[in-house]
């Protein structure tokens, strides 16, 4: 593991971006974080129960009719999920408490995506923040408890999010009951359904539903799943109200050897961000970067440059924020030979249930392979068309649908080194292994 | 013995109802193919030998009972008519 590199990657940038007046942001800086196993994120100010109270004041209670005004504001802001689906969180809320009270909030910070670190940060750096967000979702939804969910070997967000609880002990808020659960630590691991299972009693895997907004079993209390930074942003938001809330995005920017969590105001551009959060190994901006996830999309680098990191303007040209990775591919490396060993990465991150993810994504990642290696014949070809087909839609989770977006935009974005592939020549590429993928047991 | 079918909609779309939906809880699911032996017009099977379901509504009552007979005998109970 490399620790070498953590000074910012750019001393003398700004590590802010400019906000309308009045704004609030999340973060007072960008936090760098090592590949793996981030111990702190240095960058960003750590605020303890003092300084988030001197901060945002006391706790708001939503007991009441403020819980109403919360949905509102959320509504009003278009506050949408943060985990990847962006699906909009006062619905997402109101289904769940027209479902009935009793049941259970899950502020999940499990982080399957090994490029991301973004809840990391926030657990590291603005616990009470996301335990706010938490503590008012189990009021507005009446539920009995609140969850943070965590992957084993988060240790170092695991002792924040402690020590955070037991500062709020010690200090006599009244909090609904919150504990911490462990997940095992694998990609999907993070996915609402999976939770869910674990909560009734039953394995960490993603299961069908047949009414997704009602995910769990009959006769089981209801549970409400948000990411850890929608739940900080509610928090954020009850606090300053939807006139001040500045509607940022956390981001991940990855480089092969660190990861970079900035927060990209709504006017900024994507080539912006990249200027104050990448050294570029040749000075050059990158060729193409993966957006939202390791199940999301790659772009080419002049198409997302002047992009504003706005969801809704994302939406509009088939792209989406995602869970906020931002993976840009520097001239030298090869983006078809990335996204192969993506692609095998996630094939074994198949939770093993379904039969077009079980059997389908290690056949996809084969004939990728005989891609890389030049040897595609006209009929493998046509077997990676006819599988990416059949595959699509066809799991109980969004987990091959995810990677078969990679490998597509991947054959398309790259159709250069797709071409230099198919002639049986490597591409040559001098760099390899730009993406973080940890090691299997 | 598999054949490679045009997948049709995947993800069923909100409306309104016409009639019930032949669902597949692919999860549960082993792949033992009864399904498109007893409802060949809204089961296909794809490479690796797993269903794939008609996803529209079933207005027609020959397609509904051809549904029912491959819920009925699903031994893993994969299939839901919803």
């Amino acid at each position: 593991m490399n620790h070498l590199h953590l000074a910012h990657p750019h001393a003398d940038a700004p590590t802010t971006s400019p906000l309308p007046a009045g704004a609030v942001r999340m973060l007072d800086g960008t936090a760098v974080l090592p590949l793996f196993d981030a111990e702190q994120a240095t960058g960003v100010t750590v605020h303890d129960l003092a300084a988030h109270r001197a901060h945002f004041g006391p706790r708001r209670s939503y007991l009441g009719h403020a819980a109403d005004t919360l949905l509102a504001d959320m509504d009003a802001v278009e506050l949408s999920g943060r985990g990847g689906g962006h699906f909009p969180t006062a619905a997402k809320w109101r289904s769940v408490v027209r479902a009935g009270a009793g049941g259970t909030v899950v502020a999940n910070a499990a982080e399957g995506e090994p490029a991301i670190a973004k809840d990391a940060v926030l657990l590291l750096t603005r616990p009470h923040l996301v335990l706010d967000g938490l503590a008012a979702a189990v009021e507005v939804l009446g539920a009995r408890e609140g969850v943070v969910w965590l992957h084993d070997g988060a240790w170092a967000s695991a002792r924040s999010v402690t020590r955070a609880l037991e500062e709020r002990r010690a200090a006599g808020e009244a909090d609904p009951p919150i504990r911490i659960m462990l997940a095992p630590a694998r990609y999907l691991s993070g996915e609402a359904t999976g939770i869910i299972r674990t909560l009734e009693g039953g394995p960490t895997l993603p299961r069908w539903v047949a009414d997704p907004a009602r995910p769990w079993s009959p006769g089981q209390r209801p549970v409400l799943v948000n990411n850890a930074e929608t739940l900080a942003r509610a928090a954020l938001l009850g606090y300053v109200g939807a006139a001040a809330y500045a509607p940022t995005s956390l981001l991940t920017v990855v480089s092969d050897t660190y990861r970079v969590v900035v927060e990209a105001g709504p006017d900024e551009t994507f080539g912006q961000v990249l200027a104050r959060s990448w050294r570029s190994p040749d000075g050059q901006p990158p060729v193409a970067a993966l957006l939202g996830g390791y199940g999301g999309s790659w772009v080419r680098w002049q198409q997302l440059a002047p992009m504003p990191v706005d969801n809704a303007a994302l939406k509009t040209v088939g792209l989406s924020v995602g869970a906020g990775l931002l993976g840009p591919l520097p001239h030298g490396a090869c983006g078809i030979e990335e996204s192969a060993r993506i692609l095998r990465y996630l094939a074994r991150q198949s939770a093993k249930q379904c039969g077009p993810c079980v059997f389908g994504l290690p056949a996809v990642a084969d004939l990728v392979d005989r891609l890389v290696e030049g040897r595609l014949g006209r009929r493998d070809k046509h077997s990676l068309d006819t599988y990416v087909r059949e595959i699509s839609g066809r799991g109980a989770c969004r987990h091959p649908d995810g990677a078969l977006r990679m490998l597509t935009t991947a054959l398309t974005t790259f159709s250069d080194d797709v071409a230099r592939h198919k002639h049986g020549r490597s591409c040559d590429a001098p760099l390899h292994s730009i993406f973080p993928l940890p090691e299997e047991a | 013995m598999s054949r490679v079918v045009p997948l049709r909609e995947a993800r069923p779309q909100a409306g309104p109802a016409a009639g019930p939906r032949l669902r597949l809880d692919p999860s549960v699911c082993d792949g033992v193919g009864i399904c498109s032996h007893l409802a060949p017009d809204l089961v296909a099977v794809d490479s690796w030998g797993y269903p794939v379901v008609h996803a529209e509504p079933l207005t027609d009552k020959r397609d509904v009972r051809q549904a029912e007979a491959a819920v009925n005998a699903c031994p893993r109970k994969a299939l839901h008519l919803l």
